[in-house]
């Protein structure tokens, strides 16, 4: 038995799909790929899947992961992404597939890439007014906990950011850190943005990178 | 596809889900490669629509015509439809993300008179006209089908063509004709008229309907040609009859989560409330072959770890325990789990039990129907309580420790102390439990009544029938509860305001077509949910509209009335209806289609149960 880890994409439509619908995609895609998968043996048996990092509803991801055990230790893994993205929705791409090399919670930060858009004012106000957000000694907002709100100073999380100015949008790359022990969401910015320019802002978010406490790519 | 202009807001609404499309299995076509394309509406949300059977059959069915693009709509929820009204968003289908008056038909399924008010609005907002007469050329032509067409006087002036009984043929059929009549360049009129002569369609505009003093019906009078009967049309080999390979499996939760196979069509049983007993006459198998190999295929297709075996009545599948022993043959080692839905309390065997049992155990849910034996005599429910206190006795052996039972109140000739039977037969099933030595140690039983209320509707032996009032209702409810004394029931009872609506447009005539519209007007819909249901709007629309509701639900209509649906032929005779029901008045049972011929009617079809050997 191995631990196996795959990577995969997740966009267009599937953004849509929340944490544990994807838990039921996936149970229903590593079933019909009929992977020898290790099964939890309760009262419902199932498959056995975890994700190492879960994914907020409307976030595209280029980063994704699951685990699972695979029962079949001569099987060559890089037959796996083939046989799950048959299997899959279209917006769901697995492209890689290889044994766990580091665990879920070593897991320390993530990249995020966050393209804004605003109809009540230009890019360009937007660009100064997130600049200046970003460039303050504090980002003051309300951050849901399981105690109930608390206001936490955004400012203190910010790992590295960027800022571009495009025609229409302005391109935020941030980040942030993640886990299990502290997570910092980057809708939090764009409330914070919201609250500041008073103008109702669309974005569109994408997960780029997770890294691990050592500063690589979790694999 | 998401349409560009909604994805900018779909994180502000909840479950934006419902709206994306992207399953694995939608069917993506070109537009340009296609000469029909068809929106397949469920005047209900994603989660529900999606959960019926009839729009994966049809879904799969259409797409698998060349020529013809099948995609889905269903009706956004309120936060959405504000969404989209404010920002002027039109309902789009969700494989293409084009707006619904850009297709050629645009298919309604009728389940429940309650979500009509869910049609105008979906129209409305897909920038269709609502009325047929406002639709102009060989376009947006509006049809509908399922149960409900078999009364669909409601809502004539809002859709063109009616599809009665089942939808494979037919339906095909209509498109073909539409695809030769844009060849000739004919009128909507005249395409129209041409379908009104395929067998099962039924095209509204071609009739004229006259009213006697009273309000109720005169005459029905076709022109054009149109036939004077429309008969419903029957798919006859179930072998035979198209079934998907494949379901478009979604990426959100739906009610349903499941594969689905339907076992059988119709059912042998003539319970005098049920509907769906007389529409789907006769009674049709599969094989358990078929089933096996299209069930197999099905959990291969969709990666489904659960499957439902569908009909009206599974226990009443003649080759039951056959079937469940080969289909158990694969699906323990798939880890596939069998469900069993709509058990009757007579058909639960050890041997079910044990084939059911072996793969995942779920709640029993039995319905009875009436409390007493007088009533479940009148209703012709033919379920004993010896019968039922056998069936839980098993499964409280089977380790079950909960039961659920349904009921409604307010059925025909039912008098208080019937409903206080509801009440006792519940604490004989409790006293069962505690009867049970193999009972499971150490824990209590939980018995639910469930009561509905009653609505009577067409087709069926009772549809001559005055639906009690609401506030009779309200009192049999509360009859009931009184009646219940010990906390191990747990008693629930539906608003009876819904019902009262349901009856209103179950029996129906066309002048309800203007109090439809007037709801609409008022900004009306999803009347089947509780949190946007308000039975005061809707006597308000009446009162406007000068139409009295008590006239259509609680009128006992004499057996020589003209009935708004006596032109629509279903293939049940209207005679053997009355003599049920002046059987009910007598409490008097009737044998189910396998013990003994009635004669209902449904021979006619040359076919299925009214052929087997008795």
């Amino acid at each position: 038995m191995r631990n196996v880890r795959v990577f995969f994409k997740k966009f267009d439509e599937c953004k849509y799909i929340s944490h544990l619908d994807l838990n039921r995609v996936m149970l229903r895609a590593v079933g019909k790929s009929r992977l020898d998968v290790w099964r939890t043996e309760g009262f419902n048996q199932h498959a056995y899947i975890t994700f190492a990092l879960p994914l907020s509803l409307g976030f595209s991801s280029e980063c994704e992961s699951m685990d699972f055990r695979l029962l079949d230790d001569g099987m060559d893994l890089s037959l796996i992404p083939e046989m799950l993205n048959v299997c899959l929705p279209e917006g769901i791409r697995v492209f890689a597939c290889d044994e766990a090399k580091y665990k879920p919670a070593d897991i320390d930060a993530a990249l995020y890439e966050a393209v804004l858009t605003a109809d009540d004012i230009s890019a360009k106000e937007l660009y100064t007014a997130f600049s200046e957000l970003l460039e303050s000694d504090e980002i003051p907002v309300e951050k849901k906990t399981k105690k109930g709100f608390k206001t936490v100073n955004l400012k203190e999380y910010v790992r590295a950011y960027s800022l571009l100015l495009d025609e229409r949008s302005v391109t935020l790359s941030i980040t942030l850190p993640a886990g299990s022990s502290t997570n910092i969401n980057p809708t939090l910015f764009i409330t914070a943005l919201e609250k500041k320019t008073g103008a109702e802002i669309y974005y569109n978010i994408s997960r780029k990178e997770i890294y691990t406490k050592e500063g690589v790519p979790f694999a | 596809m998401i349409p560009k202009e909604v994805e900018k807001y779909l994180l502000k609404v909840q479950k934006p889900g419902r709206y994306t499309g992207g399953e694995m299995g939608a069917v993506i076509k070109k537009k340009e490669d296609v000469e029909v394309r068809f929106a397949f509406c469920f005047p209900d949300t994603y989660e529900i629509g999606m959960s019926h059977l009839g729009i994966k059959i049809l879904y799969s069915l259409f797409n698998e015509v060349p020529y013809i693009w099948c995609e889905r709509v269903f009706a956004p929820w309120i936060d959405m439809e504000e969404v989209m009204r404010e920002h002027d968003l039109p309902l789009y289908a969700l494989e293409s993300g084009d707006p619904l008056c850009d297709f050629d038909f645009i298919g309604f399924t009728l389940q429940y008179e309650l979500s009509y008010s869910n049609i105008l609005n979906m129209l409305a907002l897909g920038n269709v006209p609502i009325l047929s007469k406002d639709r102009k050329g060989l376009k947006n032509i509006v049809v509908a089908g399922g149960p409900n067409c078999c009364n669909p006087e409601p809502i004539t002036d809002f859709i063109d063509i009616f599809f009665l009984g089942d939808g494979e043929e037919v339906d095909l059929e209509v498109m073909e004709l539409y695809r030769v009549c844009r060849k000739e360049n004919t009128t909507r009129e005249e395409f129209l008229r041409r379908a009104s002569q395929i067998k099962g369609v039924y095209v509204p505009s071609l009739y004229e309907v006259d009213y006697n003093d009273d309000g109720t019906l005169r005459s029905i009078t076709p022109r054009d040609g149109a036939p004077a009967k429309i008969e419903k049309r029957v798919m006859m080999d179930m072998d035979k009859c198209y079934y998907p390979s494949r379901f478009v499996v979604p990426n959100i939760e739906i009610v349903h989560d499941r594969a689905v196979e339907e076992i059988f069509r119709g059912c042998i049983r003539g319970c005098r409330f049920c509907q769906a007993g007389f529409l789907y006459r006769p009674v049709r198998e599969k094989s358990v072959d078929c089933i096996n190999e299209q069930t197999h295929t099905l959990c291969r297709n969709t990666g489904y770890d659960e499957v439902s075996l569908s009909s009206l009545s599974s226990s009443d599948y003649t080759q039951i325990v056959p079937l469940l022993t080969k289909l158990t043959e694969w699906s323990k080692k798939e880890n596939v789990s069998l469900s069993l839905p709509s058990l009757r309390v007579d058909g639960f065997t050890d041997d079910i039990l044990d084939k059911i049992k072996s793969v995942r155990k779920s709640g029993l849910t039995f319905a009875p129907e009436a409390g007493s034996q007088r009533l479940r005599d009148a209703i012709n429910k033919n379920v004993f309580e010896g019968e039922l206190m056998h069936t839980c006795s098993v499964a409280f052996e089977g380790g079950y420790t909960t039961v659920k039972l349904y009921f409604m109140i307010g059925l025909p000739t039912e008098t208080y102390d019937d409903v206080a039977a509801i009440a006792e037969l519940g604490q004989k099933v409790v006293n069962a439990y505690y009867a049970c030595e193999n009972r499971a140690k150490g824990q209590s039983v939980r018995v639910t009544i469930s009561a509905s209320s009653f609505v009577p509707k067409p087709f069926t032996p009772f549809q001559w029938e005055p639906q009690d009032t609401m506030e009779e209702l309200r009192k049999k409810q509360q009859h009931l509860k009184s009646s219940i004394t010990t906390r191990k029931i747990t008693y629930n009872y539906h608003d009876s305001d819904t019902s009262f609506l349901e009856a209103v447009f179950a029996r129906g005539d066309r002048k309800l077509n203007a109090v439809m519209l007037k709801a609409f007007e008022k900004g009306i819909r999803f009347d089947g949910w509780s949190d946007c249901f308000s039975l005061q709007k809707w006597l308000e629309v009446f009162e406007e509209c000068g139409i009295d509701p008590a006239f259509y639900a609680n009128r006992k209509r004499s057996f020589e009335e003209l009935l708004p649906w006596d032109h629509l032929d279903y293939g049940i005779k209207k005679s053997f209806l009355q003599s049920e029901c002046e059987k009910a008045y007598r409490s008097e049972s009737s044998p189910n289609c396998r013990e003994k011929c009635l004669g209902c009617g449904a021979a006619k079809y040359g076919g299925g149960v009214c052929y087997e050997k008795r």
